[in-house]
């Protein structure tokens, strides 16, 4: 297996973009990514694409074969990869495991989604459709719900607060208003959301344990990243290849209700184990992270399964601002799903791109973890029923 | 008639619900049909404002509860508040409309407080 590297990588703005078709978010993203890379005309040869809803949102199939054609890159293989919101993360990996195989050289991964174009009911029941069809999806339950009776058993179990879940919602809002690519651009605070009178109106009940401003917004957007084999970047490009460490996926249950613990997110345990084990680092060696952050009580959660933190300690950390910008380890400092926005097909690669940004040293200094070296991702399909974890390392040339 | 099939594997005893062609514990392929039994305990629950396209209701509770031969299932829970539950609390079951698609019930678990 070849050693593989992101040598250019491109986002549009997250947001409600009712001006663009998916396809132009694809394709918007594909050439800054192509670009960044300093590819020019040279083609690719592989294009794989991660978006979960264009055949029920947009109506549209085939959408990888319609994206190759848009940027030009025939005869380049194409094909999108479907794995509800861990789409992204699926198709970076299946771009992966193709430049490592030999197979091929030089790939592109987008990931896009355009949810907007429909009504919050029907965004709703489009996420809610990766729900069991016969024994969950007829209830009329919903991801926010899931997470609901999720926090309801993480709470029990482990004394995870809403003050907790308040402070994860007004961090990743705060970086959330520095981020040009962020959906939400609006800081929060405590009082508006939590402690006073009016915070029962700003921030109503939406899957009782869970608050408005526990979940992340419904987005459109695209994100997309070239791959190559390391031994080939300083050919392709002048910026510094951050390497692709390490990877790992793991699945569980469908339901909720057939795990022995249903707090337990058992695939992010493993997924994370096998990333680690493959990049043969460990958690206290990755200096920042992009945590899925879909509910609030995502990011504590994780935060604790990939291993930052014991069980029950994720909230305590986040309360004593370890996973601040500045704290031990940032979490989330792109403002996460949470404020950059969840176009699900497009998350997985995004957080993939902010975390190379953060490699390559990039990033103004209100958003930048001095001298990272390694970055940690996870991105969490179905209520944690596929996760996709990669670690990333800069590479020094 | 409550009309949910659960499986219970024959060499482990795992209970499953729903279908899996082989045991989530031991891989066995043989399994027993079972009925829920008596009545439920609430695992967990949740009151959801934003629902999905199909309902016209103001809010939805939901919960997953355990019945006393072991099944577990999800299932809409009749109350007013969410506040008025709690884990671990006695429920009974019905089989009802939970839905209608085109005017036409569709029908599932109901849970109620004892």
């Amino acid at each position: 297996m070849r050693d593989v590297a992101v040598i250019g990588v491109g986002m549009i703005p997250f947001g409600r973009r009712d001006q663009d078709t998916l396809m132009d978010m694809l394709a918007y993203a594909s050439m800054k990514a192509l670009d960044d890379a300093g590819l020019g005309d040279k083609g690719v040869d592989a294009l794989y694409v991660g978006n979960m809803g264009a055949g029920i949102l947009q109506h549209q199939s085939s959408i990888a074969s319609a994206l190759v054609d848009r940027l030009s890159l025939l005869p380049a293989a194409a094909e999108a990869i479907e794995n509800g919101p861990a789409s992204g993360g699926s198709a970076v990996k299946n771009g992966v495991l193709a430049v490592a195989s030999g197979y091929y050289d030089v790939v592109l991964v987008a990931g896009g989604e355009k949810m907007r174009e429909v009504t919050g009911w029907r965004a709703t029941d489009f996420v809610a459709t990766m729900t069991h069809p016969e024994v969950e999806y007829p209830y009329g339950i919903t991801l926010p719900g899931m997470a609901g009776m999720f926090t309801r058993l993480y709470m029990e179990k482990y004394g995870l607060t809403r003050e907790m879940l308040v402070e994860v919602a007004i961090k990743n809002q705060k970086m959330g208003a520095l981020n040009p690519y962020a959906h939400v651009e609006m800081m929060i605070t405590k009082e508006g959301i939590y402690e006073s009178p009016h915070s029962v109106v700003n921030n109503p009940p939406a899957a009782d344990p869970l608050h408005l401003y526990d979940a992340c917004p419904v987005s459109d957007g695209a994100a997309a990243l070239v791959l190559c084999p390391l031994e080939m970047a300083a050919k392709l490009t002048k910026n510094v290849p951050v390497l692709v460490a390490g990877f790992g996926q793991a699945t569980d249950t469908h339901t909720l209700q057939e795990r022995d613990d249903p707090t337990d997110l058992k695939a992010v345990t493993l997924a994370a184990q096998q990333a680690f084990e493959r990049a043969k680092l460990k958690p206290e060696d990755i200096h920042v992270a992009e945590l899925h952050d879909a509910f609030t009580v995502l990011e504590i959660a994780e935060s604790e399964h990939v291993g930052f933190f014991k069980k029950g300690e994720g909230g305590k950390a986040v309360l004593a601002g370890k996973t601040r910008l500045g704290g031990k380890l940032p979490i989330n400092v792109s403002g996460g799903l949470k404020a950059r926005g969840h176009p699900v097909g497009a998350t997985g690669v995004a957080q993939v791109v902010d975390i190379v940004w953060q490699l390559r040293h990039e990033l103004p200094e209100d958003r930048q973890v001095k001298n990272a070296q390694n970055g940690l991702t996870v991105n969490f399909g179905g209520f944690g029923n596929n996760v996709v974890c990669f670690i990333l390392r800069r590479v020094e040339q | 008639m409550i009309n949910i099939t659960a499986y219970k594997c024959k060499k482990c005893g795992r209970i499953h619900y729903p279908r899996h062609e082989r045991c989530l514990s031991c891989k066995h392929r043989e399994f027993e049909e079972i009925k829920p039994e008596g009545n439920a305990k609430l695992l967990t629950f949740t009151q959801i404002f934003n629902l999905p396209w199909g309902f016209d209701e103001r809010f939805l509770i939901i919960g997953v509860a355990q019945f006393e031969n072991g099944v577990k299932a999800m299932g809409q829970i009749k109350a007013e508040d969410a506040a008025d539950l709690h884990t671990g609390m006695p429920l009974t079951a019905s089989w009802e409309p939970v839905r209608y698609v085109q005017g036409e019930p569709v029908y599932g678990l109901k849970f109620a407080p004892m």
